[in-house]
């Protein structure tokens, strides 16, 4: 497409909104993978499991997608800490955390993904509500509300995990315990306690990010394939275990994306990611915010 | 009426002193089919500053694993009596063991480098009742080492190895013990550095009016503050000092550990 400087700062406008949405996806993967040292390859199954969850929400009880986030989420924490629970019994405390315990969570993206499809069939599924489809202009630069709406909750989700993180007890030892688990025992907290509720915080923004994802576009099963790589992309670009990094690796990959999208072509897109978290492994290993 | 007063108050604090002690009887530990403790019984009364000493590889570490409950003991007893309740310790878990009034200084400090050091203190004072108290222990420990102050935005891990063994006993600290377990507070500590730690933990015990059993390989540095002490050798106390001039005249401690006569 031809250049114009309109289109660029509509192409950044958009990466910003959209890489809020990003990091409404990655939160979960700096927790699990940063935090807890758990490869959870399986985070986008849960986020679809979310954008479904949202789907029949709206189609069989007309829920307000906020309705769905605050129903699902809740469920999506329990359920990740009875998951964790599992994964340390089975996996984790004998040691086969690294192979036995990716080959695991593979095993549940596929069984999500194929349940999907038993369940609702390959087609795409979206749903709408009035707010969503208006749009909110400043100058020649518009942003519909269904992307707004995944930005800013993004933002909250990400300003409450880091205050949850920095400022409580629990939070503080679930940031120590990837850093020295026996050290965590001597302190008098119990390590595999805060990997739990750790874990659960991260399925429960899994599921708030596939409600946001349903708002964004419409979904069908597959789409955790492209989820996958953007969301370890933008972990390791942020510094693994990095809140904040996470946040501007998010925005860094929407603009990127967003720039390409425009002057490239949208076939382009999945690429940013991989090229992005190659030129970061290659120049700075540790990511940004990488300490 | 003086006498009486006299008396009364020696009871008091007789009685406060002597509510926290260790006993250890016939401990075996081993890791697999090794055997690294054998027989061991050890006692540290309320108050005392007792030493355990020996080179690496005797079994110190072992030990003090055992009272935490990082090591299962294969036969013994460990009971700890805290404000005048006794505790069973085999069995229980380490934060549970933490919970009841004992903490750890770990052997290589074990502090979580990417943490700050106000976050790594604040994580010390996990415990229920120790948070009631948080805002004071800080105030405390900022007290007692200046130099944390001055850090406490600072990465734990990037101080140097005396500020970080600093970080390390104002953490266990944070926890509010009453019974304090060092472990080789002088690994990789430059010699100025260890007998100033050793001074450190000698302060901060008659402040706190502490019970601390000490496992140091440093014999000169460690007898300067030490009431009693126990010489480990092969998994085995050979010697029990019942004051340190006696450890310090002994004729093995003399010869292969302080290195005269």
């Amino acid at each position: 497409m031809e250049f114009s400087w309109d289109l660029v700062i509509n192409a950044i406008v958009t990466g910003i909104v959209l890489g809020g949405f990003y990091a409404a996806v990655a939160i979960g993967v700096t927790i699990a993978f940063g935090m807890l040292d758990i490869v959870n390859i399986a985070h986008p199954a849960f986020m679809i499991a979310g954008a479904y969850l949202a789907f029949l929400g709206w189609e069989d009880f007309g829920f307000d997608p906020f309705v769905s986030m605050a129903v699902f989420a809740p469920c999506g924490y329990l359920f990740g800490r009875a998951f964790y629970r599992a994964y340390h019994y089975f996996f984790e405390r004998r040691g086969d955390e690294s192979l036995q315990g990716l080959a695991f969570f593979f095993g549940i993206l596929f069984i999500v993904e194929i349940g999907v499809v038993l369940v609702f069939g390959v087609d795409y599924r979206s749903i709408s509500e009035p707010y969503l489809e208006s749009s909110v202009s400043v100058g020649f630069v518009s942003v519909p509300w269904r992307m707004l709406v995944p930005f800013l909750v993004g933002l909250g989700m990400l300003g409450s995990v880091h205050l949850y993180l920095s400022r409580t007890f629990t939070g503080r030892t679930i940031l120590a315990v990837s850093q020295d688990v026996e050290a965590v025992r001597l302190i008098g907290a119990n390590p595999i306690r805060a990997k739990e509720i750790a874990f659960g915080i991260a399925v429960a923004t899994a599921i708030i990010a596939g409600v946001l994802l349903i708002i964004i576009q419409p979904v069908e099963p597959s789409i955790t394939r492209e989820y996958i790589g953007r969301a370890f992309a933008i972990c390791v670009l942020g510094g693994i275990a990095s809140i904040p990094g996470t946040l501007v690796a998010s925005l860094i990959l929407g603009v990127a994306e967003a720039l390409t999208t425009t002057f490239y072509g949208p076939s382009w897109s999945p690429a940013v990611s991989f090229g992005l978290l190659l030129l970061t492994l290659i120049f700075r290993p540790v990511g940004i915010f990488g300490r | 009426m003086g006498f009486l007063m006299m008396s009364c108050s020696r009871k008091k604090s007789k009685g406060l002193i002597l509510a926290n002690s260790l006993a250890i009887e016939g401990l075996h530990a081993g890791y697999g089919e090794v055997r690294v403790l054998s027989g061991i019984s050890i006692n540290v009364r309320g108050g005392e500053t007792v030493v355990l000493l020996g080179t690496n590889g005797n079994g110190k570490s072992t030990l003090i694993k055992c009272i935490m409950g990082q090591v299962r003991p294969t036969a013994g007893r460990i009971v700890a009596t805290i404000d005048g309740t006794s505790y069973d310790l085999i069995g229980r878990s380490t934060e549970d063991i933490v919970g009841i009034g004992i903490s750890l200084v770990p052997e290589g400090r074990r502090l979580f480098p990417k943490l700050t050091v106000e976050e790594n203190l604040l994580l010390g004072a996990f415990r229920e009742f120790a948070r009631a108290r948080i805002s004071d222990s800080l105030a405390f420990c900022f007290d007692a080492f200046p130099r944390l102050k001055e850090r406490r935005r600072q990465l734990a891990g990037s101080m140097s190895g005396g500020e970080q063994q600093m970080l390390a006993i104002a953490r266990a600290l944070m926890a509010l013990p009453k019974i304090l377990l060092v472990d080789e507070p002088s690994v990789g500590l430059a010699p100025i550095l260890v007998s100033k730690t050793i001074e450190t933990i000698a302060n901060l015990k008659k402040q706190l009016g502490l019970t601390v059993l000490m496992a140091e390989q440093n014999f000169r540095q460690a007898i300067r503050i030490a009431d009693r002490g126990y010489v480990l050798v092969h998994g085995q106390i050979v010697l029990s000092a019942d004051n340190p001039q006696a450890l310090q005249q002994n004729e093995l401690v003399r010869r292969f550990y302080l290195g005269v006569g």
